[in-house]
């Protein structure tokens, strides 16, 4: 057949061609456009024909892919790839349908689906070209997603989600992680309680205006609390109330 | 148990339903997809934009011709609607995606922290 209207010339793709597969036929909805090589690359599906002219395809019109070798649908193993958009096709009266493929139904307009094969002339090559796709295609997400919720910078602490009481997840800082969400005004005013906290604890063995050695060695120690009278029965009738 | 290794992915996963599918792995599954066909397989991988890896599989399209497809890659975005097997728990299998998330990123760091909260609130 001649050329279609949409196949043009342009060089193979020279960055992140994750597979290339040579020797592949290209069917658009039955009709075969030649052979050439596959370029699977992070930024398009390529297709080239030996003669230099070809097409591109974009993931995010990539609907699915898939590998066929159930020679009942279709005669020979194949990648299959359904493209959401519409592709101009050569008029000729005698195009051949091939089984279970058709044309665009005219109450389509919502849905334009094009059905391309990639037949590999290497079937053992068809794992390779389906994951090397499966991963191009990942790296395409959805822009027109509405679920703006995914919309995630850094930070994997989620602190709505623990709000929300998810799970077992503590609702509270540990010690290391705390630090590092403090602000300047925050760390200040931790500094400020610890300081208030460690001074409480020295103001017990103040209560009766002793203040013994033992006293201000523990004082020293900062975050470690032990209480015990240092001076026996001293705080005996002392309420210790926390 | 598989967990995404982009913290942005497990994020997302965490805070969506796509939790529940990413249980299904294994799981012989029916998707249907949003120009109508439906697709039966068993699902290997299904990421946090909801794109369904399945193998094995029983393709029905819109004009209802069935074939088999070693292999399938569905785009998030054109999936309708996955049924859950009735074979799954699916609170627990949430709970137990949650766990595998948070073991990946508490590794050695906070597990001090969760050990002191009750394991599990309602058994």
């Amino acid at each position: 057949g001649g050329a279609m209207s949409f196949l043009k010339r342009f060089p193979p793709p020279a960055e992140g061609v994750r597979h290339q597969q040579p020797d592949t036929e290209a069917v658009l909805a039955g009709r075969t456009l030649g052979a050439g090589t596959l370029y699977i690359a992070e930024s398009r599906l390529s297709w080239l024909e030996n003669s230099g002219v070809g097409f591109s395809l974009d993931y995010p019109t990539i609907s699915l892919h898939a590998v066929s070798r159930d020679l009942n649908a279709y005669p020979w193993e194949h990648l299959y790839v359904m493209v959401n958009a519409k592709f101009e096709e050569e008029e000729s009266k005698e195009a051949p349908m091939a089984e279970g493929e058709e044309e665009e139904d005219s109450d389509d307009d919502v849905e334009p689906i094009a059905e391309f094969r990639f037949v590999p002339s290497d079937k053992s090559a068809l794992e390779a070209m389906f994951s090397a796709m499966c991963e191009c295609q990942a790296l395409h997400p959805d822009p027109d997603d509405e679920d703006s919720d995914n919309d995630y910078e850094g930070e994997e602490y989620d602190v709505e989600a623990h709000e929300l009481e998810q799970g077992d997840i503590p609702t509270f800082y540990t010690y290391e992680e705390g630090l590092s969400h403090l602000t300047a005004e925050g760390q200040a005013t931790l500094e400020r309680l610890e300081g208030m906290l460690a001074q409480s604890v020295s103001s017990q063995y103040n209560m009766a205006g002793v203040r013994t050695e033992d006293s201000i060695r523990e004082f020293e120690d900062g975050m470690e609390v032990d209480i015990a009278p240092v001076v026996a029965g001293q705080f005996e009738d002392a309420e210790v109330d926390h | 148990m598989e967990v995404s290794h982009s913290v942005k992915e497990r994020t997302i996963a965490e805070n969506s339903l796509v939790i529940l599918l990413q249980g299904l792995h294994g799981h012989i599954t029916t998707v249907d997809l949003r120009d109508e066909s439906t697709a039966t397989g068993r699902v290997t991988n299904v990421d946090a934009f909801m794109n369904v890896r399945l193998v094995e599989v029983t393709f029905t399209d819109r004009q209802g011709t069935v074939s088999r497809l070693d292999e399938l890659f569905v785009t998030g975005r054109n999936v309708r609607y996955v049924h859950i097997p009735d074979e799954v728990d699916i609170r627990a299998t949430i709970e137990r995606q949650l766990q595998a998330i948070h073991r990946v990123r508490y590794f050695g760091g906070r597990d001090k922290g969760r050990k002191e909260f009750p394991r599990a609130k309602h058994k």
